[in-house]
């Protein structure tokens, strides 16, 4: 694929993301998938950096044998130190929060596509209302907000002890 | 890889990383003052000692493969998703292969680093 038939796939890419950003007349479920999207990405952004900032436990990019146990203390203090203000607390409670909505609702969604909790299946009938989001899916998708809500407050009294 | 495989192997590793990070965490958050946790050395559960017991270092190599291959193929159906293409999905494919593997190298370099620093 060319470089120029990339970029011009950008505009449809755009539309694609900020789809999940625009809920215009959004179900339950679709809350559920948006935000699953939302917060995986999030997770993922913060592995990434969570393996460069712990690179810096032995001493950065640079080190690729054992170095001085001295030299890998002070390298991992100073990351620390720089991680260690309120902005980047403030972002991990988010991250916290993004986590524990992504892994109870990753159980939820493990069991659907497994075939659990998916209903009988039934004859379509007007208003066609979608019924495979069944009352034991809506329970586990509400308990995966709740866990998550949970998860923010434990880290705001860890990183700000309130 | 068949999709079916990706997919199966998408949803293990996410049931794998319950576990392995539920591990990770335990040790950080449950086992101590958190600052103290945080430091170089110190505690039985500090930064070191969590390296150099080679069991929990080993759950942190478990924890960054399983992450790795679950955030890169979470962007990749996200991706394919967004546009189809035989061209496109090869090129996508290749772009996070690669950046696994960078990852992984690194990841895997400061577990190994970390486990033999004296």
């Amino acid at each position: 694929m060319g470089v120029a038939t990339m970029i011009s796939l950008v505009p449809e890419l755009k539309r694609a993301l900020f789809g999940w950003f625009y809920p215009y007349r959004y179900n339950l479920e679709r809350w559920a998938y948006a935000l699953q999207r939302i917060s995986g990405i999030a997770v993922a952004g913060y592995f990434l950096a969570h393996v460069v900032e712990t690179g810096n436990l032995v001493g950065g990019l640079g080190v690729w044998s054992v170095p001085p146990a001295d030299f890998s203390r002070d390298a991992w203090t100073a990351t620390f130190r720089f991680l260690d203000n309120p902005l980047f607390d403030a972002g991990l409670i988010v991250i916290g929060f993004m986590l524990a909505y992504h892994a109870a609702n990753g159980i939820r969604l493990t069991l659907t596509e497994f075939g659990f909790l998916q209903g009988r299946p039934t004859r379509p009938d007007f208003p066609y209302v979608p019924k495979s989001f069944t009352k034991a899916q809506r329970a586990l998708f509400w308990l995966s907000l709740l866990f998550a809500v949970g998860a923010a407050v434990y880290a705001l009294n860890v990183f700000f002890g309130v | 890889m068949k999709e079916s495989t990706k997919m199966l192997l998408h949803y293990t590793t996410g049931i794998g990383i319950e576990i392995v990070g539920g591990v990770h965490l335990f040790t950080i958050f449950l086992t101590g003052p958190y600052l103290q946790n945080l430091a170089f050395s110190g505690g039985p559960y500090s930064v070191i000692a969590v390296y150099r017991n080679s069991l929990l270092a080993a759950t942190l190599e478990l924890l960054l493969i399983f992450v790795a291959y679950h955030a890169l193929n979470g962007i990749r159906v996200i991706l394919i998703e967004f546009h189809q293409g035989t061209s496109w999905e090869r090129g996508v494919s290749w772009v996070l292969t690669a950046t696994g593997i960078m990852l992984l190298v690194y990841g895997t370099r400061t577990i190994l680093i970390a486990n033999a620093l004296a």
